[in-house]
């Protein structure tokens, strides 16, 4: 579970977001939507440790029984998922998934772990290939496998269907929800298309935060 | 096919431009290095007994030195981006980038020679009345010319690499990686250094090629018994013994094998390195803060060198061990020339602006993957390439003139302003260009009224770097300018001769002075221009 | 007497009054062609004394004779050489970029052999009959100038030490070698070819080898080979306790000046006997230097001034060569508050006033009287600099 306690973001001297409260089940996907500059991306950095230093921040965060907001990103085990795909281009597509996976698995194992996650996407095969040679769709999946193999306690998405076209949008949508549902992992994702929400999730509107008023 | 064959106008246009400041010397080039395409002169110079210490003393400056500027460069960058210590040290790196080589030489050795600044603070301690017995300047392993090209290439490899990293995906992937719970050094060395260091091939060969061929610093800081391979080949070309100058010209080709031998040996390393990467095992490193002052080790050499210039510029007499000078004066001040300014000013002002024009031309309508010509004389000896130019030019009866001049400085920083504009033109956003066009500016009007403006920080940048490096050049002027115009650089080599240490110190400061006002001008043009555009700058 | 023997000894005699008006009228004549010509000077730089010099030498030609006398400063003469020959070699033989230099010894010699230089001219300046024959004025390094290149001043070798920390300086070789025994790692010489380096070697030869008369001819390797001997044995002996142990010397005399300034050296070489006067004067050396000479003598040689055959102002350059020549100009130039470099006029000749100025010493500068050696033959100081690389020039 993620649970975010009055956190204030401040830029300056001009607050941006008061007092939020949020807790996320695991399995849930929570969507942010709101007006360009309203923030969205100011919390997400915090979330993943890596606020800009024009900003400050109190509040705190639980993932689980652990408090991480003093903890640097690379020990919360939050995973993220940006807008572009991000795969490493000196690697290849196994490489890339075979980076995220934990030290635990090693050897042959290790590569049979890859190889599976990607014969569960539809991407067999595809060991050996470089990244930019892949479409869209598939650079989006394998990012988003990437992203789960390292297995983190909570996912945020940075708006990462709107470069997707319409049909790919909607096939890649489905997929993600369905791994973060098997994963159980608690998300949080921002958008500015309300049709990105999964049915049934909560949307929260950040003006909420900026007005004073909290949800919880 | 008959498309490609259709080159537009501006390709040729292009062309031409850059292979004016390059063929006129291709005759005279050949005319003066076929004397030693002759076995009995490489014979003669294989078995010439200062080569093979000369040969070790060149490796060692030549590889090392370059070597620990990659390393002082990257562990800054890897160290401190993209936090504030980072944007720190870029707005240091102007004025870093203005001091000369020369310059720097000259207040390297007033720090650490044996009765340098760093000696005299020592000896306050340990009561010395006599310098100590150092090798520390001119030793015979030319250890101190590769710390000072160590120190002096890292801030230029910073520059570059600061060029690479102002893109976002770089940000945004180490984020990525990190929330993959890798540490930042980890990240650096398995996810972005293998992405980055190709794209930063062409300045790492500028490093080593000028590092195998530098004249000047070595004659300052490098060994005397036996010199630099570059200073042999310098000493013997100035001979009148045609054998002698025949053996210079070899040498001066050596120094290419060599290059061309250091390339293949880092390239070799390099695709090792790749090749045992080896499946990424996940094994997560915990983090480590920097511990390394990397700010200060970068910049306070810098600092320290300026400092003790400017002190012995106002010093009277001031001899070991006080660690102050005696008397101040600015006898040394009033007595320097002023007239050498304006002609370097002028001199370095056009050349770089034309050299602009050009390269401009260049990336916008030239080859695309033609640019490694164009570096060329970055990796060559200079004194073949003057002789070549004073020939051409004899010929063509402009020696002596300001357009031969003008001409022959072009030859440097020609390539000097492609190495530091290609990398933010190229990564220009061309949809950008689309859209004027779109909105009926022809190709010509887009780039004057959309492209250029928006890269005014990158296009003054390498007309700032264009400036210093003509402020720089000594050989061209001397001989090409036939001894008519007086440089900043050319009276410093000349009066330094005398040994005179304020007037050595007047002289560097001065070398420094006009690339400083470049560099201002440079950073401070872009931020008026874009006052009120913030997405501009 | 016959009439033809009358007339023909009538018709000498007359010749012999006319020649000094023929040659009173070519000088006018160069008097007026370069009066408005632009005379590039090539001259070492590194003296601020002699640029000084140079300075003031410019306005005077500029207010009597109307010719602009520009000071390119170089750094070594051997640049000046290379252009001069790309010049040639590129067939420019006129109009050339370089009008006067400041040459002697080898850079003289290659010049010469390779015919670029003009000429013959320096002995019809109206100067010349000031010069004092008795120094070698017409020999270069013993290759004789063939009027190609005009006296300008003398040099000696002289030696600088700081008398407050050494008060009884080497005087010979042999006292040379003690003192670097006794104080081993404070001795140096430059690395030849280096100038002075080259000429230290030449002193030491003199000294050491045991016919001296055979240096006086060009050089044969059995004659190298025997005079050297004693030289390279003595070498052997004083390198070890030289400064860096010999593996390493300095470049040129300015590093040793500034070694010696601070302490690092006890010895340091100058051509000029008030070289250790201007020093002390601007700073470089502290008060307590003092010049001193070789009780045996040493090397003392003239240099000179010479016009490319390329030249484009010959006839401007000419009048400036007089100009340098005259007592007025030599007696600026000996000046020890100006620039102290020894005049090439004889003394005789002048006026007592201006006798009295040249006797004046400043502190630091030469006070005895030292014996000038004559100069080995030209042949000699490659021979010397090529064996002295290859045993010495690597380590």
């Amino acid at each position: 579970m993620l649970r975010i306690e009055h956190l204030n973001l401040t830029l300056g001297t001009t607050p941006l977001l008061v007092n939020v409260n949020l807790c996320v089940a695991a399995g849930e996907v929570v969507t942010l939507t709101g007006a360009s500059g309203a923030g969205k991306s100011t919390l997400l950095n915090w979330l993943i440790g890596n606020l800009p230093t024009a900003f400050s921040a109190s509040g705190a965060l639980w993932l689980g029984p652990r408090r991480c907001d003093a903890l640097p990103t690379e020990a919360r085990g939050i995973g993220i998922l940006f807008q572009d795909d991000l795969l490493f281009a000196h690697l290849s597509v196994g490489q890339n998934l075979a980076f995220a996976l934990p030290a635990s698995s090693t050897g042959a194992a290790r590569r049979a772990v890859v190889e599976q996650t990607l014969a569960g996407v539809g991407l067999a095969g595809f060991h050996e290939r470089d990244p930019a040679t892949l479409s869209g769709g598939q650079r989006a999946r394998v990012s988003l496998m990437r992203a789960l193999l390292a297995q983190p306690q909570a996912l945020l998405l940075d708006e990462p269907f709107s470069k997707l076209d319409a049909t790919l949008r909607a096939q890649f949508r489905g997929f993600v929800f369905e791994q973060i549902a098997r994963q159980r992992l608690p998300t949080l994702l921002v958008t500015h298309d309300a049709a990105d929400a999964p049915p049934g999730a909560r949307v929260i509107d950040l003006s909420t935060w900026q007005s004073g008023a909290n949800h919880a | 096919m008959a498309q490609t064959l259709r080159r537009p106008l501006s390709f040729w246009l292009a062309v031409l431009g850059v292979a004016l400041v390059f063929a006129p010397l291709l005759p005279g080039l050949v005319w003066g290095l076929s004397p030693s395409i002759n076995s009995a002169v490489w014979h003669s110079l294989w078995l010439d007994p200062q080569v093979p210490q000369a040969l070790v003393a060149t490796l060692t400056s030549g590889l090392l030195g370059p070597a620990l500027a990659c390393l002082l460069a990257a562990g800054a960058a890897s160290a401190l981006y993209p936090g504030p210590g980072w944007l720190a040290l870029q707005r240091r790196l102007p004025t870093l980038l203005a001091v000369p080589h020369a310059a720097f030489a000259i207040g390297l050795l007033f720090l650490i020679a044996p009765s340098g600044w760093l000696a005299r603070a020592i000896g306050q301690f340990l009561s010395w009345t006599v310098p100590p017995a150092w090798v520390t300047v001119q030793d015979p392993y030319a250890l101190a010319l590769a710390l000072a090209l160590a120190l002096k290439e890292s801030w230029f490899l910073l520059w570059s690499v600061a060029a690479v990293l102002g893109e976002q995906a770089v940000a945004q992937q180490l984020v990525c990686a990190r929330s993959l719970g890798y540490s930042r050094a980890q990240i650096w060395r398995q996810v972005l250094w293998p992405q980055l260091l190709p794209r930063l091939g062409w300045p790492l060969a500028a490093v080593l090629g000028y590092a195998l061929s530098v004249v000047d610093m070595a004659l300052i800081l490098g060994p005397t018994t036996p010199p630099t391979v570059a200073v042999l080949a310098w000493q013997w070309l100035l001979d009148p013994d045609a054998r002698l100058q025949a053996q210079g010209g070899a040498a001066a080709l050596g120094l290419l094998i060599l290059f061309a031998g250091g390339v293949a040996l880092v390239r070799g390393l390099w695709l090792l390195g790749q090749r045992g990467r080896g499946y990424p095992k996940g094994q997560r490193q915990p983090e480590r803060p920097p511990r390394w002052p990397w700010q200060l080790t970068l910049t306070a050499p810098g600092y320290a060198v300026v400092a003790v210039l400017a002190l012995w510029s106002v010093a009277q007499s001031w001899f070991f061990p006080a660690l102050w000078p005696a008397a101040l004066t600015g006898a040394s001040w009033h007595g320097a020339d002023i007239g050498p300014m304006w002609t370097t000013l002028w001199l370095a002002a056009t050349c770089s602006t034309l050299c602009l024009a050009l390269i401009l031309l260049w990336l916008e309508a030239g080859p695309r993957q033609a640019n490694g010509w164009l570096y060329l004389p970055l990796m060559v000896p200079a004194l073949p390439l003057v002789a070549a130019q004073y020939a051409a030019l004899l010929h063509a009866q402009l020696d002596a003139s300001v357009a031969g001049l003008v001409w022959s400085h072009a030859l440097w920083v020609l390539p000097y302003t492609l190495l530091t504009l290609v990398g933010p033109y190229r990564a220009f956003d061309d949809r950008l260009t689309t859209t004027a066009r779109a909105l009926g500016c022809s190709a010509w009007q887009a780039c004057w009224r959309v492209k250029w403006p928006l890269l005014l920080r990158p296009l003054l940048a390498s007309w700032a770097v264009g400036f210093a490096v003509s402020v720089a050049q000594y050989l061209p002027t001397l001989f090409v300018g036939a001894g008519r115009f007086a440089t900043v650089t050319t009276e410093a080599v000349s009066l330094s001769a005398g040994g005179n240490p304020r007037v050595l110190a007047v002289q560097a400061l001065l070398q420094v002075l006009l690339p400083l006002l470049a560099f201002a001008l440079a950073s401070s043009w872009p931020r008026w221009a874009a006052r009120h555009r913030l997405g501009w700058r | 007497m016959k009439l033809s023997t009358r007339l023909s000894t009538l018709a000498t005699l007359a010749l012999a009054c006319l020649l000094p008006l023929a040659a009173h009228a070519d000088w006018a004549q160069t008097g007026r062609a370069a009066r408005g010509q632009t005379v590039y000077f090539n001259a070492w730089g590194g003296s601020e004394a002699a640029n000084r010099y140079l300075d003031w030498a410019a306005q005077q030609v500029q207010a009597r004779y109307g010719v602009t006398l520009k000071h390119v400063k170089v750094s070594d003469a051997a640049e000046v050489v290379k252009r001069i020959q790309t010049e040639v070699a590129a067939g420019r033989r006129s109009g050339g970029s370089v009008d006067l230099m400041w040459v002697n010894g080898e850079n003289f010699r290659n010049l010469k052999n390779a015919k670029l230089l003009y000429g013959p001219w320096a002995e019809s300046l109206p100067n010349w009959s000031l010069v004092d024959a008795t120094k070698p004025v017409r020999q270069d390094f013993s290759v004789p100038t063939d009027g190609f290149e005009s006296p300008w001043g003398t040099a000696q070798l002289t030696f600088i030490t700081n008398a407050a920390i050494t008060p009884k300086p080497p005087r010979s070789a042999a006292q040379w070698l003690a003192f670097a025994q006794a104080h081993p790692g404070r001795v140096t010489y430059p690395k030849p070819p280096n100038f002075y380096g080259t000429t230290f070697l030449k002193q030491l030869l003199i000294e050491l080898g045991p016919n001296k008369a055979l240096l006086q001819q060009p050089v044969t390797p059995p004659a190298f080979a025997s005079a050297t001997a004693p030289l390279w044995s003595y070498l052997d002996q004083l390198h070890p306790s030289l400064w860096r142990q010999g593996k390493s010397f300095a470049a040129n005399a300015a590093d040793m000046h500034r070694m010696l300034a601070d302490g690092e050296l006890l010895l340091s070489f100058t051509f000029n006997p008030n070289d250790a006067a201007n020093l002390i004067a601007s700073g470089q050396l502290p008060p307590t230097v003092q010049s001193y000479g070789f009780s045996g003598g040493t090397i003392g040689n003239v240099h000179f001034l010479a016009i490319p055959v390329n030249a484009n102002a010959a006839a401007g350059a000419q009048v400036v060569a007089n100009f340098l020549l005259s007592p007025q100009a030599q007696l600026r130039k000996a000046d020890i508050q100006v620039w102290g470099d020894g005049t090439v006029l004889d003394v005789v000749k002048l006026t007592p006033d201006q006798q009295a100025a040249l006797r004046q010493k400043p502190p630091g500068a030469l006070t005895e009287a030292v014996a000038t050696l004559a100069e080995p033959h030209a042949s000699w100081v490659e021979a010397l600099e090529a064996e002295w690389l290859k045993r010495y020039g690597a380590r």
